[in-house]
């Protein structure tokens, strides 16, 4: 029996080995909201390069798709927005070793139709002005946070209780800033550049050049994934010319060291 | 179907309930419950909810018991399509009501505009919390009062009449106390519905703490990072809503015994 397995085993090494015979099946990768469009197509990318293989999407907070690996949820590899999750989880042993393969870059956006008078960064602090953020603890919270440090630097140190004062609403992932923004409800809102490339209604205002903060994606293999080799090489296919090159056409920033 | 087998059936349905509600308590370590609810998050969500669904339910019985008392007793030409119309948001899903609600009532919406003129926004305030309340759980409530109204028997109603009783005092005095275990009942399956209202009002009226961020949204907000407040919140809502529903059985109970 145990030389059974042995065979098995070393058959299987020899497969991933070689790049005739490539591991086939189907895998569940847990993405970050953020990275829907850049993944859809490098999923089909991924499996018309791989025949036999199916690749499924689960696309979330990354703070909740982490919690959801911690509760044993069947993912085979995660790809979050943030680093703090990935390096969490890899300390408990859950995901291997995160990769970097993407950054993104924060912005302030706005409804085109700009219904609260925004000229530049600085008129988030005019009063009366409504203002939709990321919730504290997720990652675009945290990072919008670290962003409106960096502008009560460039502003002077009222602008950050300016703007704590003008937020209406306090949202859990990007899609719910995104919704508040696409409505006309909210005035400006801090996301990613590739959620203003991927909405219709929205238009950017770049922020002043101190404050501009670049976060880095990373992506890890699930340790519990019952089909590691297909996991490892979608891994490889992300941070591979295809996947860079579906990244780059949906605004995502290369690798960073 | 064998004695057994029914046993079981019964044994499944219950405890396909109380096992996911047990493992919130088995979560729970001892002493966290009293810990994640004195975190201002959850006090400040918990008040809200109390003043929000306070509201609603007063907007509701206000409102709502002459509506129903008028469609159950009075039928007029197409008070059934109008019944059936205020019933829609019972099956609607939360989540179109809360766009629903903002394309009416956003400061773009059909409704939103008129009032942005007037200087009153709705979206993003307590008011917005309320409305979300009330259109996904007067219906519930509507319903149980058409019911309860239309179970009066008529003769009560020509007696009271013919005693001289006006349309009003006849309401009052009469249609009220008569349907009273109706209303208490469906008032307190509605409030409980408004106390769970979580996605028209996150889409509508957004989640900011001590403003919009009702017990289910602080708890949804909490799960990230406060578990232990997002859990005792949990155990708070499944409480009251226990009590709900058993104050609804011992008062259906008491109310239907004949007098």
């Amino acid at each position: 029996m145990a030389c059974c397995a042995l065979v098995v085993a070393a058959c299987g090494d020899d497969q991933a080995a070689t790049s005739t015979e490539r591991p086939t099946g189907g895998v569940t990768v847990f993405a970050a909201s953020s990275l829907e469009a850049a993944f859809r197509t490098i999923g089909d990318a991924f499996e018309a390069a791989n025949p036999g293989s199916t690749v499924t999407f689960q696309f979330a907070g990354s703070d909740r798709l982490a919690t959801q690996i911690r509760e044993g949820a069947p993912a085979d590899v995660y790809a979050a927005a943030s680093e703090k999750y990935p390096i969490e989880l890899a300390g408990e042993g859950l995901v291997g070793e995160p990769l970097g393969f993407a950054s993104n870059t924060l912005t302030l956006a706005i409804p085109t139709a700009n219904p609260g008078g925004i000229v530049d960064a600085s008129s988030i602090a005019a009063p009366g002005t409504k203002v939709v953020l990321g919730a504290e603890g997720v990652p675009i919270g945290d990072a919008t946070r670290k962003v409106l440090g960096l502008l009560g630097e460039v502003y002077g140190n009222q602008f950050t209780g300016k703007v704590v004062s003008n937020v209406v609403s306090e949202e859990q992932d990007v899609k719910g800033i995104v919704a508040k923004l696409e409505t006309g409800e909210a005035d400006a809102g801090f996301i990613y550049v590739t959620d203003v490339a991927a909405s219709s209604g929205l238009t950017a205002i770049t922020l002043p050049e101190g404050a501009m903060l670049t976060v880095s994606y990373p992506i890890a293999v699930v340790r519990a994934s019952r089909n590691a080799d297909v996991a490892a090489r979608f891994v490889e296919f992300v941070r591979g010319v295809d996947g860079q090159a579906a990244l780059a056409a949906v605004g995502f920033g290369p690798i960073t060291p | 179907m064998t004695r057994i087998g029914a046993g079981a059936l019964v044994a499944l349905a219950a405890a396909f309930v109380i096992v996911p509600l047990l493992a919130i308590l088995l979560r729970l370590p001892p002493g966290a419950l009293a810990d994640g609810l004195s975190e201002p998050a959850a006090v400040d969500a918990l008040l809200l909810s109390l003043r929000t669904t306070t509201i609603a339910l007063a907007i509701m019985l206000a409102v709502g018991t002459p509506v129903a008392f008028v469609l159950a007793r009075r039928p007029f030409p197409g008070a059934r399509i109008v019944s059936t119309i205020l019933e829609l948001p019972v099956v609607l899903p939360p989540a179109v009501a809360g766009v629903a609600l903002l394309y009416a009532f956003g400061r773009f919406g059909t409704v939103g505009g008129v009032l942005r003129a007037a200087g009153v926004e709705i979206a993003f305030t307590t008011a917005a919390v309320v409305l979300a309340q009330l259109f996904v759980a007067a219906p519930l409530y509507l319903r149980q009062a058409q019911a309860a109204f239309a179970a009066i028997d008529p003769r009560l109603e020509d007696a009271a009449r013919s005693c001289g009783a006006g349309p009003t005092r006849l309401f009052l005095r009469v249609a009220v106390p008569v349907a009273a275990g109706g209303l208490v009942a469906g008032a307190a399956l509605a409030w409980a519905r408004a106390l769970g209202e979580f996605g028209a009002t996150l889409l509508f009226a957004g989640s900011l703490q001590g403003v919009t961020q009702t017990a289910p949204l602080a708890i949804y907000a909490l799960l990230d990072g406060s578990t232990e407040s997002a859990l005792g919140l949990s155990v708070v809502l499944v409480t009251i809503s226990f009590a709900v529903l058993i104050g609804v059985r011992l008062s259906s109970r008491r109310w239907s015994t004949p007098w």
